[in-house]
């Protein structure tokens, strides 16, 4: 095993630990401002793939499907916002949980209904196809690709929330939401924004994932473990839990299963056990 | 606080005599079923002990229930133990795991917990699914019953066997509801009421948790035990956390922190299940369903709404209605 291994280990754990980012931004940040618990995030995920392979077949280009997917995922979350989601706001976290759980079984079931059982794929845009050498390896451009766009979500987001007068006020609901309410700030209309954004990067993210992964209708159950480790590891509400948890999760998962591969899929429950043991409110609550 | 209300009594009166009735009376399958809803509600039975009272929402029975049924099938297929030793070599290692994943989180809350319960709970997965000894994915067929001959019952025959497990079903509740009503239970409602007080009282207040944690996985391990010898084949699936996320679902819907209302749930889950996969392929889609317009429409829970009609019956003159006269 020498360098060049490593540093394509390094790169494949990169390429997890930005899929899992893309994933657990906006749930982290719903979770800290409303307490909300969507554990339909991950159907939603599933969703914004199988749109992406339709909308390929349909237009003929991945490209398409790309912009597809977050589009339609997004609508998707207004509507279940108007129907469902609004009316739970005070409902509590566990009614909550047994809702969006309800919504997996939906969807599950929808994606049966619609795309079948049979996994499907999704090429890589031409562009993309092929390899590029980075540090004196080899690695596929493809996954370069989700690797650079996951950074400049990353930046965005970091951008808007630090800098941007809607940034400090989603940081104000993430801190004390009944405060910031009474500022005059309007907390609801937040969350619905905040909702919306986080659907639409989950959309993307399957799609992205569309190529790599085989599209198939329990993708989205699959990522929904992994995710919610990376937000209770990072801590609820903040982005940079968000993106210590991604990268923990990433790595631990990769090099676990390269180093003991017996013990690879315990790896990342053990290591949310031990943050939880050691610090039973993650790694960088956004609330002291 | 719990108390054994006349209510409850009736109802879970009912419920057993119902069982029994069915036990008797049905053919084959209907039998099957009723095993499967007398062992699910021992397991809710204990998921609601420490949920519902204890107010530690755990993702991790459902590999509690798969460690008893685990326990039962080395102890009996791979060690080749009687079925008694099984039985208890079930249940504790059902209270020992949660008694460990007890202390370890008792000092997380809400959604912390729940996830370390999950992790918990998902590590027995990886770890039973990898495992060669037990049979990794295949898992371990031919789990013999328990030998009851020496009193007469021969629990091959289906119709003994479902009239078993509502026998240990009830004396599940009983144990549960004992608990919960002796110091020790009213020392964890106080705790999930406000820990913090507790704790200035000078209560060790992980200790208690720990043991109520433990105790519930010791119900969960007989079920598991239980569950092993009615489909003589235990596999990883019994540990993975989907059948914990049901097995939370049947509770909610069947009336959290009441007790009646997890045998209940169980009940109707299984019959709900059965019904709808008779005539669509998409069960899935209907229980989403109804569980959503369920928690929509009310969320005391099926018990919880039978109670809230009773006590209204019982009181016409509730005060809204007392002060208009």
């Amino acid at each position: 095993m020498d360098a060049a291994f490593w540093i394509v280990q390094a790169l494949n754990a990169l390429q997890l630990s930005m899929l899992l980012f893309l994933l657990s931004v906006g749930l982290t940040i719903v979770f800290g401002l409303m307490h909300f618990i969507n554990l339909a995030h991950g159907a939603l995920y599933a969703l914004g793939a199988f749109v992406a392979v339709s909308a390929a077949g349909f237009t003929g280009s991945t490209w398409a499907a790309f912009a597809a997917a977050p589009l339609a995922v997004a609508t998707v979350g207004v509507l279940l916002y108007l129907l469902l989601i609004r009316r739970l706001r005070s409902a509590g976290p566990m009614n909550q949980v047994l809702v969006t759980f309800g919504l997996i079984f939906v969807f599950l079931d929808l994606f049966r209904m619609i795309w079948g059982d049979i996994a499907l794929g999704l090429p890589e845009p031409e562009v993309l196809a092929g390899q590029t050498g980075l540090f004196g390896v080899v690695y596929p451009t493809y996954r370069l690709f989700i690797i650079l766009l996951g950074l400049a979500v990353m930046a965005v987001l970091a951008l808007v929330l630090a800098r941007t007068p809607i940034g400090a006020m989603i940081r104000a609901g993430v801190d004390n939401d009944r405060m910031a309410a009474c500022l005059g700030i309007d907390v609801d209309r937040l969350f619905f924004l905040v909702f919306c954004v986080g659907c639409a990067l989950a959309g993307l993210a399957g799609a992205v994932a569309a190529p790599v992964l085989s599209v198939t209708t329990d993708m989205g159950t699959g990522i929904l473990i992994p995710t919610l480790v990376v937000v209770v590891v990072g801590g609820l509400g903040s982005l940079k839990g968000a993106v210590a948890g991604s990268l923990l999760t990433g790595f631990v998962q990769t090099f676990g299963a390269v180093i003991a591969p017996q013990l690879a899929a315990i790896a990342i429950y053990a290591m949310l056990a031990a943050v939880l043991i050691l610090r039973p409110a993650g790694l960088f609550p956004a609330r002291a | 606080m719990f108390h054994q209300t006349p209510l409850k009594t009736l109802a879970m009166a009912l419920l057993a005599a119902g069982g029994v009735a069915c036990a008797l009376t049905t053919g084959f399958y209907g039998r099957e079923l009723i095993t499967e809803i007398a062992i699910l509600a021992m397991l809710a039975i204990a998921l609601d002990l420490v949920a519902g009272y204890g107010g530690m929402v755990s993702l991790c029975h459902g590999a509690l229930y798969g460690a008893g049924a685990y326990a039962f099938a080395a102890a009996t297929v791979l060690a080749g133990w009687g079925g008694g030793a099984g039985i208890l070599a079930a249940v504790l290692a059902g209270g020992i795991a949660a008694w460990a994943v007890g202390a370890v989180t008792a000092r997380t809350q809400g959604i912390f917990f729940i996830m370390a319960t999950l992790a918990f709970g998902q590590m027995g997965y990886v770890t039973v699914f990898d495992a060669r000894a037990l049979g990794a994915n295949d898992g371990l067929p031919g789990v013999p019953r328990l030998d009851l001959s020496a009193i007469g019952l021969d629990l091959g025959d289906s119709r003994s066997f479902a009239l078993f497990c509502i026998a240990l079903a009830v004396a599940a509740y009983a144990f549960a509801a004992a608990l919960l009503r002796s110091g020790f239970g009213r020392t964890l409602v106080g705790i999930r009421a406000n820990a913090a007080r507790m704790r200035a009282l000078g209560l060790p207040v992980w200790r208690y948790k720990a043991a109520a944690f433990g105790l519930s996985g010791a119900i969960a391990g007989l079920a598991g035990a239980l569950a092993a010898q009615h489909t003589s084949f235990v596999s990883p699936g019994l540990l993975h956390w989907t059948v914990s996320g049901e097995l939370l679902i049947l509770v909610i819907l069947g009336g959290l922190g009441t007790l009646v209302g997890a045998v209940l749930g169980a009940a109707a889950l299984v019959l709900l299940k059965h019904q709808v996969s008779g005539f669509t392929d998409h069960w899935h889609l209907v229980v989403g369903v109804v569980l959503i317009a369920a928690v929509l429409a009310g969320g005391r829970g099926l018990y919880g709404g039978i109670e809230h009609w009773w006590t209204r019956r019982r009181m016409p003159a509730a005060p809204a209605e007392g002060g208009g006269a």
